[in-house]
């Protein structure tokens, strides 16, 4: 009889969610309905709300997001890109492999995804479009460069992921980073041939004096990653720790330094950051519940036996991926997560599946749900910077999408893409190794 | 009559506006702050890792009421954005009152968790004489407004219904 009375509760959730009901509000009723029907307290609802982000480990959420609006605000990526062009600027499609570039090293000081695509695309569209880029291709490429913005460390999402998984985040960061660099490298070989095959863009030399003008003056965006891998990489900081050092460097530099953070805005930009945090924190917090909830009805299991009743390691990978690759169409990556991971990672484990790896193959797929039609977020915000129909970047994105999920399936199949780091780490902080 | 009516506007403009930036502002500041002190100076508050995370949930709950307002969390719209006029109205009800019933089961309890908390002197740890309840206060109070911010959207819909005006659906927020 219960298991009916959950049966209906959920589909009662797909409905309202179907239908459109905030998504934090159908995963609270979820596991209210579901407590009422298991006998749990309610109580239990209405404290975990808050004692379900009582975790200073979570802190690196609001930080990093805090991070992304300062660094855009001091003027360092505008920086960054410069550089970045100096450096590809010689190559057929560089300006391209450049904006592609930049999006990877502003990820690694900012943790999200649609800030990368929408401070990248807002300096790089208008450039490449001048250089004689199809403007359709140009949107496409900084869409598909964001969804590098929470691969490579830091990253909103890896510290949602392990804040719920109950995974060490600074393992997750550190595993990212090769994964990441991987998916820049595919997405700028499909550039380079796109540009190439349409004659796109000049070509301007290669210049080791331009390289060294434009990289003194972006240093400040490199004493920024700097200060965040090492910090990270060698323990000093702990990622929320790190992400409070990343925002205090970026508000001062912006201050201080490029001087493009003036005293009277610092409160709206607080406000435009407090604003997400007010969207994540509570999303967070009812996926606390839900797990709670589901661990309770001992849901994880009879998915589990389900599951691995198809095959051993590599049918259960797949079939997770695919998943995710599917949920990712429709849903944005944070919902995917919070509902999917806390159901596919134990059964991955199950199987054998390393949860740090499998972390990180989670959220690739997730993260390229950010360009998947119907609904990717990147194509939006691309479309809402150059001004570009989304529609008319779809066709365009297909080639990245393509690089990405060739990509996708080597970070799956070799693990030690993923945990070589991990393992120099663990070893030099004298931890047991995996 | 007329400062009543002033402050009332400005709280409806302000009221979550300035409990976030002032808590945003001063967690940052906290975590900063300390991390430099406990690397430099190898000495650090205990209380920095606790105040700041319960900072966090004030932005968390006061920043859930400031975008049920702004109609700004994260939902699945392809449907819904098709549907006709009255039926978007419906649904804009039926948002209505899921949030009420979560709203009033989180209130119930969470009311009386802080009560408990006050009544047993409950103090953060790291200090000497900060209540925890004070801070536990967040769920409450956060749901509390969301509320308040519920009924004027309920108000707001509703009166455009009536008047056939297009109903305000839902505000885009780029969130990851």
């Amino acid at each position: 009889m219960e298991s009916l009375g959950i049966i209906l509760v959920s589909l009662a959730g797909v409905v309202i969610f179907m239908l459109g009901v905030p998504i934090m509000l159908v995963i609270g009723l979820w596991s209210i309905a579901a407590s009422l029907l298991i006998d749990l307290r309610l109580a239990n609802v209405s404290f975990t709300l808050f004692e379900g982000l009582n975790f200073f480990g979570l802190l690196a959420l609001p930080l990093f997001i805090l991070t992304g609006d300062l660094i855009n605000a001091a003027g360092i990526a505008k920086r960054l890109t410069e550089f970045a062009y100096s450096v590809l600027g010689w190559m057929r499609g560089g300006l391209a492999m450049a904006a592609l570039a930049a999006c990877g090293l502003f990820a690694a000081i900012s943790g999200s995804n649609s800030a990368t695509a929408a401070t990248i695309g807002s300096i790089m569209h208008p450039e490449m479009k001048e250089n004689g880029y199809d403007g359709r291709f140009s949107a496409a490429t900084v869409a598909a460069g964001g969804v590098v913005g929470i691969i490579i460390p830091p990253s909103i999402i890896f510290t949602v992921y392990g804040f719920i998984m109950n995974q060490s985040i600074s393992e997750l960061f550190i595993a990212g980073l090769v994964p990441g660099i991987m998916m820049v490298m595919a997405m700028m070989v499909a550039a380079w041939f796109f540009a190439r095959r349409n004659k796109w863009g000049t070509i301007i030399k290669l210049d080791p004096v331009r390289i060294i003008k434009t990289g003194a003056s972006a240093w400040l965006g490199f004493v920024a990653i700097f200060m965040i891998l090492w910090g990270i990489y060698t323990g000093v900081f702990s990622p929320t720790e790190a992400a409070g050092v990343a925002a205090g460097f970026c508000l001062l530099s912006g201050i201080f330094i490029t001087r493009q953070i003036k005293l009277r805005e610092i409160p709206s930009i607080l406000m435009k950051s407090g604003q997400i945090a007010g969207i994540l924190g509570p999303l967070v917090a009812v996926s606390v519940v839900m797990q709670q909830v589901l661990s309770a009805l001992g849901a994880n299991e009879v998915v589990a036996d389900f599951i691995t009743s198809f095959g051993g390691y590599y049918a259960v990978l797949f079939a997770c991926m695919a998943v995710v690759f599917v949920a990712g169409m429709v849903l944005e990556s944070l919902p995917v997560t919070l509902i999917l991971a806390p159901i596919l990672g134990p059964i991955a484990l199950d199987v054998g599946i390393h949860p740090v790896h499998f972390g990180v193959v989670f959220l690739v797929g997730a993260a390229i749900g950010f360009i998947t039609p119907p609904y990717g977020l990147n194509l939006y915000v691309a479309s809402s910077v150059t001004g570009i129909p989304y529609l008319r970047i779809v066709p365009y994105i297909l080639p990245y999408l393509f690089a990405l999920l060739t990509a996708w399936l080597l970070i799956a199949l070799l693990p030690e893409l993923s945990m070589y780091l991990v393992g120099l780490q663990r070893d030099s902080l004298g931890l047991t190794p995996y | 009559m007329g400062y009543l009516v002033k402050l009332v506007r400005w709280l409806d403009e302000n009221a979550e506006k300035t409990v976030i930036v002032v808590a945003y502002a001063t967690m940052a500041a906290i975590i900063f702050v300390e991390v430099i002190r406990r690397y430099l100076f190898k000495e650090q508050a205990a209380w920095s890792t606790t105040i700041p995370v319960y900072l966090f949930l004030w932005i968390a709950w006061v920043g859930a009421a400031y975008n049920v307002r702004k109609r700004a969390h994260l939902r699945f719209e392809e449907f819904r954005g098709r549907m006709s006029y009255g039926w978007q109205f419906a649904m804009l009800m039926l948002d209505a009152v899921l949030w009420l019933v979560m709203a009033a089961v989180v209130l119930r309890y969470a009311v009386e968790y802080v009560q408990l908390l006050e009544m047993n002197w409950a103090i953060v740890p790291g200090t000497d004489s900060v209540m925890q309840w004070w801070f536990y206060m967040a769920t409450p109070i956060g749901w509390g407004l969301l509320v308040v911010r519920l009924m004027q959207n309920v108000w707001e819909d509703v009166s455009d219904f009536r008047n056939g005006r297009p109903l305000r659906m839902s505000m885009n927020l780029n969130a990851d």
